[in-house]
């Protein structure tokens, strides 16, 4: 239960950042984030999508163009606003010193562990 | 073979089987449900129909198919994810609202259970409601019909209110089960095993089935004929209104039906009644054209406002029927005696043809002492058919002398009213030597309102009197046997002999004297 709860809670940000992301690249179709997620592995159902995308749009993060498709009625085709391209930085930055603290972290135990063997040793 | 519905979803046209459509839109509502709190809701739950609406297309084109089927849809909504997924994937101080309030709160609904009807599955669907044995509803409803009947009036109206649960969300709402798609799934994986139902439900089932059929036609010939039926009377009904009101001041206010009510009600009463009579057959009209044309003539509101104008009309006309009704409160009754003078023998005749008056006699110069063999028609036959109002005894006169006593009788708002009523009453009888003449109506001195008035005239002749009573007579003689006195067919009289125990009829008096 723990667990689950924190692998929600980390799969929520990363998700958020993965999304900008992607979008960052360029316009963007929603079917085609999902595509994108799911070559990523990120994305368990696509329901989820939709709420998250509508609350980056509020926030001013994305908006999007409505495009003529040539199957069906318009596509809404998402892209970064400026605030959302400065967020992104923003986010970039956090990662870095987040997996830096990861990594860091995981090297420190591997030392550890290192350490306790060369003393077996 | 399965029914499909065309279903717009995501602005894109989609062919869709019964039971996928149902689990859809089960699915889509608890979409719906859940974002409700969010502000956004509409543009979330837009963006995941076009979705869905795309991923039919996919299939569809994928697939060389042309209809959705529940297969499909499973797939669709697996994908989509369902609204547990969504809840994990939320904001955290929405989770802590979501713990706050009852995760699921499943709502029973009232509906008739036809698939365990017994008539038209209200008891069954009660007992869905309250969550008891069906045969314990059945039990009382039947005990209700002792106690009046009014099981049956209550069970005719629930019959009408209750909507009948028709698919499975519904049927699922009914028992108080979720539905969502979990519980949409299990009922739709374990199909209701087949249910006992009463005889009458089938029979109700084939007579609906006859009616959707064959009988439709035969409905619709029914409904032809209510409708061209109905606006006869309508048209009768507007006609009668119109020429009730042109007429004011006319004498047709002085016949019987008319002349209960008192002049100046006449207007509005005639109108609440008209209305009164009118709407019902318009709403049974405008049924019929729905029935028989499958369109509705006139919307809720224009049938809500006919209901008010209906009502209004009841509230007018129960106001002066109760208004009117009082003015028979008291009844009074003065009694008039006049000699009449002896003759051993006296005929006694109902003037059939129009009665004589002082002011008719002066008017078209006849005497009325000698108007014997003429016969001016009048209109008294065609009149609407009085209330019997004159009665005729004939008695024994105790002093040797005959006389004719007449109790005027009416009725009133107050003694005052009624005496005033019966004071207005002008009968008319005449004598001419042994020939004793009676009118067959009362008339009134002055223009008034039928307020029960009657006469009761009793003759009383000297023991050994023969009377000659004329067979018109026989109406307004009560209680006397007139028809077993009736031996010659031909003759216009029958004659009969007053005796110390009454009047006898004569031919039986010979008859007993003989033996």
């Amino acid at each position: 239960m723990i667990a689950e709860n924190t692998q929600t809670q980390m799969r929520k940000g990363i998700l958020e950042y993965c999304v900008l992301l992607i979008i960052s690249r360029g316009e963007i179709y929603a079917s085609d984030i999902i595509a994108e997620l799911k070559s990523a592995r990120l994305l368990v159902v696509e329901g989820t999508l939709y709420p998250l995308l509508t609350r980056l749009k509020n926030n001013g993060l994305l908006s999007y163009n409505w495009v003529e498709s040539t199957s069906g009625p318009p596509r809404k085709y998402y892209l970064l606003t400026e605030k959302g391209k400065s967020i992104l930085s923003q986010l970039d930055a956090t990662w870095q010193e987040l997996s830096y603290a990861i990594n860091t972290s995981k090297k420190v135990a591997d030392n550890d562990t290192n350490d306790q063997i060369n003393i077996n040793k | 073979m399965k029914k499909t519905l065309n279903i717009n979803i995501g602005n894109s046209i989609i062919h869709i089987e019964e039971d996928a459509y149902e689990m859809l839109t089960v699915y889509l509502n608890e979409v719906k449900q859940h974002f409700a709190k969010n502000a956004d809701d509409f543009e979330i739950v837009t963006d995941i129909e076009n979705r869905i609406a795309e991923m039919f297309a996919e299939i569809l084109t994928n697939q060389q198919r042309q209809v959705i089927n529940i297969q499909d849809v499973q797939i669709v909504t697996a994908q989509m994810g369902s609204v547990k997924d969504f809840e994990s994937s939320e904001e955290e101080e929405e989770e802590t609202q979501e713990y706050a309030s009852p995760p699921h709160f499943s709502v029973k609904k009232l509906y008739r259970d036809t698939d365990q009807a017994m008539i038209a599955g209200v008891c069954s669907g009660l007992s869905h409601y309250l969550d008891v044995e069906s045969r314990l509803v059945r039990l009382i409803a039947i005990a209700t019909i002792f106690l009046g009947g009014s099981g049956i009036l209550a069970y005719v109206v629930l019959w009408i209110m209750i909507p009948r649960a028709v698919t499975k969300a519904e049927k699922m709402t009914m028992r108080g089960e979720e539905a969502n798609l979990k519980g949409f799934a299990n009922s739709y994986l374990q199909p209701l095993v087949h249910q006992s139902r009463g005889f009458i439900a089938e029979f109700l089932d084939v007579l609906g089935n006859f009616i959707n059929g064959t009988g439709k036609v035969i409905f619709k010939i029914i409904a032809a004929g209510i409708i061209a039926f109905g606006s006869l009377i309508i048209l009768f009904l507007i006609v009668a209104l119109a020429a009730l009101l042109g007429m004011w001041d006319s004498n047709v206010y002085q016949m019987f039906p008319l002349n209960i009510i008192n002049h100046e009600y006449i207007t509005a009463s005639a109108i609440a009644a008209f209305l009164v009579f009118m709407i019902p057959v318009l709403a049974l009209v405008l049924f019929s054209i729905r029935v028989a044309f499958n369109s509705r003539p006139v919307n809720k509101s224009l049938s809500f406002g006919l209901l008010i104008i209906w009502l209004a009309g009841v509230a007018v006309t129960s106001f002066y029927v109760v208004k009117i009704g009082s003015e028979f409160k008291e009844g009074a009754e003065f009694t008039q005696v006049s000699e009449v003078k002896p003759f051993q023998t006296y005929t006694l005749n109902i003037d059939r043809t129009r009665f004589f008056t002082k002011e008719d006699s002066l008017r078209y110069s006849i005497d009325p002492g000698n108007y014997n063999g003429r016969r001016i028609l009048t209109d008294l036959d065609h009149n609407f058919d009085a209330p019997r109002n004159i009665r005729l005894n004939i008695e024994k006169s105790e002093n040797g002398k005959p006389s004719l006593s007449q109790y005027y009788k009416a009725r009133g708002k107050t003694f005052e009213m009624a005496l005033k009523n019966a004071q207005n009453i002008h009968y008319d009888f005449l004598q001419h030597d042994s020939l004793l003449t009676f009118s067959p109506m009362l008339q009134f001195v002055k223009a008034g309102n039928w307020r029960g008035q009657e006469v009761e005239l009793t003759l009383k002749v000297p023991v050994g009197t023969r009377l000659n009573i004329s067979k018109n007579f026989s109406r307004y003689l009560d209680g006397y046997g007139y028809w077993d006195c009736d031996h010659d067919s031909n003759s216009e009289f029958t004659v009969w002999k007053m005796t110390d125990a009454g009047i006898k009829c004569e031919h039986e008096e010979t008859e007993n004297s003989g033996e």
